[in-house]
């Protein structure tokens, strides 16, 4: 730049016009995390208002709904592993923080729903804060074991308290009642809130001063990073999220039980909205999204239509079984490497398409 | 006083199930450097067996035992020699992922295999004995939970020695402190690996076993609870020495039904559900003042 | 639990903290405002030229030579078919080859083969040869097309562009001076008021130790046990300002046991450690935390590489620079534009420092992946990003070759000299150590061998021994 034409001859430029200003303005404004975000939510959201009109099928909004609640969790879980470096299996006990406090405010207190997920972000803010000055002095798959003793205590405090929670009521928000159905618009807009604030976060200092704490400790100290404030804020950045998701899976589900071994407390929501994130790629918002997908919405929304499987719903398990570990054995990026290496080899297929075109480099 | 020998009595059979799940996560941590959350369904696994071994073919239980052990056995070997050695980058975290995964394919293979109905069980044997203290009250304890003591000790014991004198225990103490070295050593860490495996999944089958004869009732995820358990011996025991975590493992379910008794005595059953809450608790705070476990040694690391 | 209290409560410390991060922020921002203004007048002209460079291209196609420009044109096309047939040339080729081979082996006649081939390479060149007769007859025809060349307008408008771009750079170098310069005093006058406020801090805050005045680091006395092992017993030295140190010994000597109690890693089991931090105070490090040594002044490079490796160098850079930020969590989550404002401050001061260390084609490159020569210079660079007074290098050439380690140190010696930091080092490297450092410390099982300029070193016989031996006979 900075130089004037060259004074031997013109090179014919193309200017560029109207409309491709325009359609370059859009590209650059979808590159944005934000309007991303934003656009997946307004497709959902169309997708969820056909699927009510049962132009799609009916089943489709709860399932989307249950969905996008485990992701608010799983996003979490991306920021907490794939960012800070830190493991848990707290995210079921973590999830039954939402659910309780709200259970027992709006029982209680009869606040409005707003205010009572309010006070449900403000206790998990202070578990969150408990379980990240416990990982300052364990790490590693102690940590891990350690949260999911931690959860086992929530799980069994949800059983004593009251086992069974319903919520009978539509609770009611800006003067709307929350209906099952409606439900799902209430989570999306807590998702997009989410996933927005965690990209702003992944792409801001405090998201590189917590991958320069899972690199390595010793020189992120040295860098000026404090493990105290950053351990803690992953922690409760996650148990919050994961109180949220909770609290909206009461909205879509309605009644819930803690004593029960495959519930929304117990281990095994832990490890799947694990697997969700390493199936998605443990590094990757959009990841963790689409592998909650995999671990609640597939069924309802893709294998049941597959009649040989709506007949033996046992194989589902099985199948789902074994995606993980497929994935695990020869993707360990999860899905979002998966996707890099598709852009490779799309590469690879217009080399090869010139090659045809003009003949093989035997070399 | 009838009612404390009752409570120590009850403890048995969950001790004895805890300190063989315990002992097997152990082998598996020790030797694959990962926690084996399928390590539940792979016992229920062998539990399903066991129950069609004398259901279905009508062999006695003594004899469905060690088919039971086998199966797991063998699944628990296909997991390490399928899966582990054949991935592309397998790390730590990967091979706990895996072993989820491994927990939906195999509640996922159960009914397939054995159908959907519970699967029959029936006790070792039948009957109590009875004590009568000198106050008059009775205490029992079931002769199955006396049957399933005498396995579970036996084994462990067994597997202690092993560990303490023959080769192959060497080998996986080798293994365990380092096994790029212990490779270089000559030692085959895949041989090592397969057979702790292998050994892991055969006394999950047991424990499963055990559980089953004392009347619970059969499903993919009933001995769930004990891995939970299992783990969390581990990391208080300390996962750095194998006795740490069995005897860990040992306190546990004594600790649990301890509080109950406590609590009951004191007047206020209405806190029995506390009980675990508890336990947990205390754990978990010893485990906050002592990260490396109560019979664990501490390793400084180099900066 | 005071401990935890301390940590969560705003506490004088915490303030003066906040205070000295408003200080090196301001700083900081002096020193990129004329790099900031000038990228603000560069952009200007940029989109100046683009617009002249607009109105000028139809006016150069009138006035250029036609024949020089059909030229360019046919050139280009012609290396473009040459590219796209060298392959087919090349597979040709090959296949001929191979049929040749084949013939020779099976004891067969191969003329017939290589007829074939001399066949297809005529065929090749009879295409290629097609093509540029056609490229001639293009070529005549834009020149016909173009008519004659006529510079006279195009070289009115480009000077009168010309004059245009002066006119402009230099209403924006005065607009932008004032600016500049009321900012600066603005600024100056923030820094003013800040530094008052330290110096009252200073004043009140109790202990201050005294270091004599080129003295920048003082250890006395440091004792680190492990258990029965001493690492470092009882070892005094002095830094003083503006010279490279080097610390040296033999393997397990407590090296960088010393370099990680003065980085506060371990905690000393005894000993006084006093550093004259860049705000002249004079601090004991002993108080202060390990991740809190960056702000007094100290940053240090590693023996083992110890960068992210799944991000940009540039970021690796601003990782350095994490507690320059002013914006705290709730700027970060809801992405406000002051973060953007302190994000582009802060890529500007990294970039000059990747253009010290001869980098910045590497700014937007992964770490991952680098040659290991670039990722130890790239750990210099973010060292630098801290704008420590002291730098603390863990075997900087370790893993080097000796070109790379020729360039180290001159890249030591500049860093010493542009930037005014004083330079600690522990190394292997004994023609490094000698090269570049004013002063060397040698130590042996913790403890203090000798001390003195390089040659004194070279001479002593207690180093000598300890990196030899002791001979038997003499």
């Amino acid at each position: 730049m900075n130089k004037f034409l060259s004074d031997k001859y013109a090179i014919p430029r193309n200017n560029p016009t109207k409309s491709d200003k325009l359609t370059n303005g859009l590209l650059a404004l979808f590159k944005s995390p934000v309007a991303q975000i934003l656009l997946f939510t307004v497709i959902m959201g169309v997708i969820g208002q056909l699927s009510m009109e049962k132009i799609l099928p009916y089943s489709w909004t709860s399932a989307f709904a249950t969905t996008f609640s485990y992701a608010i969790a799983a996003v979490g879980f991306c920021l907490l592993m794939g960012y800070s470096g830190l493991a848990s299996l707290g995210t079921g006990g973590f999830i039954g923080i939402g659910t309780y406090s709200v259970y027992y405010i709006m029982a209680e207190s009869g606040l409005p729903f707003l205010l009572a997920v309010l006070v449900a972000i403000l206790v998990a803010v202070v578990i969150g804060a408990i379980v990240g000055f416990i990982s300052l002095r364990i790490e590693g798959i102690y940590l891990v074991i350690l949260t999911l003793g931690l959860s086992e205590i929530l799980r069994n405090l949800y059983m004593v308290l009251e086992d069974k929670i319903s919520f009978t009521k539509s609770p009611v928000i800006l003067g709307i009642t929350i209906t099952r159905q409606l439900a799902l618009y209430v989570v999306l807009v807590f998702l997009a809130v989410v996933m927005i604030i965690t990209s702003n976060i992944i792409n801001s200092p405090t998201g590189r001063a917590m991958l320069a704490m899972k690199n390595s400790t010793a020189a992120a100290q040295a860098m000026g990073i404090s493990l105290m404030k950053y351990r803690l804020l992953a922690f409760i950045i996650c148990t919050v999220y994961a109180s949220i998701s909770g609290t909206l899976l009461m909205l879509v589900v309605r009644n819930a039980m803690a004593s029960q071994g495959t519930g929304f407390y117990a281990l095994i929501t832990s490890l799947n909205i694990l697997a969700a994130v390493i199936i998605g790629g443990y590094k990757s918002i959009w990841g963790a999204v689409f592998g909650s997908f995999i671990m609640y919405g597939l069924q309802t929304v893709v294998l049941n239509n597959i009649k040989f499987l709506a007949e033996n719903p046992v194989i589902i398990t099985f199948v789902s079984g074994i995606l993980v570990i497929i994935v695990v054995m020869f993707y360990p990026g999860g899905l979002a490497q998966l996707v890099l290496e598709l852009r490779v080899k799309a590469k690879g297929l217009r080399t090869k398409m010139r090659e045809a075109k003009y003949g093989k480099d035997l070399g | 006083m009838a009612y404390f020998l009752n409570t120590l009595f009850g403890s048995i059979t969950p001790m004895c199930i805890t300190a063989l799940v315990t002992m097997a996560i152990t082998l598996i941590f020790k030797t694959s450097f990962t926690t084996n959350f399928a390590q539940g369904v792979i016992s229920a696994f062998g539990a399903y067996v066991v129950s069609s071994a004398f259901a279905k073919l009508g062999l006695s239980l003594w004899l469905s035992l060690p088919i039971g052990m086998l199966a797991a056995m063998l699944i628990a070997v296909g997991v390490d020699v399928l899966i582990f050695r054949n991935g592309r980058y397998v790390n730590a975290l990967g091979k706990q992922i895996i072993t989820m995964g491994l927990i939906s394919l195999v509640v996922g293979v159960i009914p397939l295999i054995f159908g959907l109905n519970d699967p029959a069980f029936k006790s070792f044997v039948n009957g109590n004995f009875t004590i009568t203290l000198s106050d008059g009250s009775v205490a029992t304890v079931t002769k199955n939970s006396l049957v399933c003591l005498a396995l579970a000790a036996s084994v462990i014991a067994v597997i202690f020695i092993l560990l303490r004198f023959s080769k192959w225990g060497l080998s996986v103490r080798a293994t365990a402190s380092n096994e790029y070295v212990a490779g270089m050593m000559g030692i085959n860490t895949h041989i090592v690996t397969a057979i702790s495996w292998g050994l892991a999944g055969a006394l999950g089958a047991l424990a499963a076993t055990i559980n089953a004869s004392s009347g619970t009732v059969i499903s993919g995820y009933f001995m769930t609870n004990y891995q939970v358990y299992a783990f969390l011996a581990g990391i208080l025991g300390g996962f750095s020495t194998f006795y740490g975590p069995v005897i860990a493992a040992l306190m546990i379910p004594l600790a649990n039904n301890l509080v109950q008794y406590i609590v009951n005595v004191a007047g206020k059953p209405e806190l029995t559900g506390w009980s675990m809450v508890i336990v947990y608790a205390v754990a978990l705070v010893i485990i906050f003042f002592r990260p490396q476990g109560i019979f664990g040694k501490k390793i400084a690391r180099k900066v | 639990m005071a401990k935890i209290l301390d940590n969560l409560l705003p506490s004088t410390a915490q303030r003066a903290v906040k205070l000295r991060q408003s200080y090196d922020w301001i700083k900081t921002e002096l020193s990129e405002l004329d790099a900031v203004y000038e990228a603000k007048k560069q952009k200007a002209l940029d989109s100046f030229i683009v617009k002249a460079n607009k109105k000028l291209a139809p006016l150069a196609y009138v006035a250029c030579d036609k024949a020089e420009y059909a030229d360019s044109i046919m050139e280009k096309k012609l290396q473009e078919y040459d590219v796209n047939k060298y392959l087919s040339y090349r597979a040709a080729n090959h296949k001929a080859a191979k049929a040749i081979f084949k013939a020779i082996n099976a004891g067969e006649d191969w003329s017939g083969a290589l007829d074939v081939m001399k066949g297809e390479v005529e065929k090749i060149r009879s295409d290629r040869a097609a093509f540029v007769g056609k490229l001639r007859l293009k070529r005549e025809a834009l020149i016909a097309k173009g008519g004659a060349s006529d510079p006279t307008e195009y070289n009115a408008m480009r000077t009168k562009l010309e004059a245009e771009r002066d006119d402009l750079s230099k209403a924006l170098d005065e607009k932008y001076e004032a600016v500049i310069a009321k900012k600066r005093a603005a600024l100056e006058a923030k820094l003013e008021k800040i530094s008052g406020q330290i110096e009252d801090n200073k004043a009140r805050s109790a202990k201050i130790g005294n270091l004599p005045d080129d003295v920048l680091l003082s250890v006395k006395g440091l004792k680190m046990y492990f258990g029965g092992l001493k690492a470092v017993d009882d070892l005094t030295f002095d830094v003083k300002k503006g010279e490279i140190f080097g610390l040296i010994g033999p393997n397990g000597a407590g090296k960088t046991t010393v370099f990680n109690c003065i980085t506060r890693f371990y905690d000393a089991t005894g000993g006084e450690m006093y550093f004259e931090n860049k705000y002249g105070e004079v601090v004991d490090l002993r108080n202060y935390k390990v991740h809190d040594i960056i702000l007094q002044g100290i940053s240090r490079t590693f023996q083992n590489i110890e960068l992210v490796k799944e991000v940009s160098v540039m970021e690796n850079l601003l990782v350095a620079g994490t507690r320059a930020y002013r914006s705290g969590l709730v700027v970060h989550a809801l992405g406000l534009p002051l973060l953007k404002k302190e994000e582009k401050l802060m890529r500007q001061k990294a970039m000059r420092v990747l253009k010290f260390m001869g980098l910045e084609s590497y700014a937007n490159w992964l770490a991952f992946g680098l040659p290991y020569g670039i990722l130890k210079k790239v750990e210099i660079a973010r060292a630098l990003m801290a704008d420590a007074r002291l730098i603390i290098m863990d075997e900087p050439a370790a893993g080097l070759n000796d070109s790379e380690t020729a360039e180290l140190t001159e890249t030591i010696r500049r860093i010493r000299d542009e930037f005014g930091v004083t330079i600690l080092l522990v190394e292997h490297d004994m023609g490094l150590v000698m090269n570049v450092c004013d002063t060397v410390c040698a130590i042996s099982f913790g403890q203090m061998l000798a001390i003195g300029t390089t040659e004194e070193i070279q001479k002593n016989k207690a180093v000598q021994e300890a990196y030899l031996g002791v001979e038997e006979d003499e």
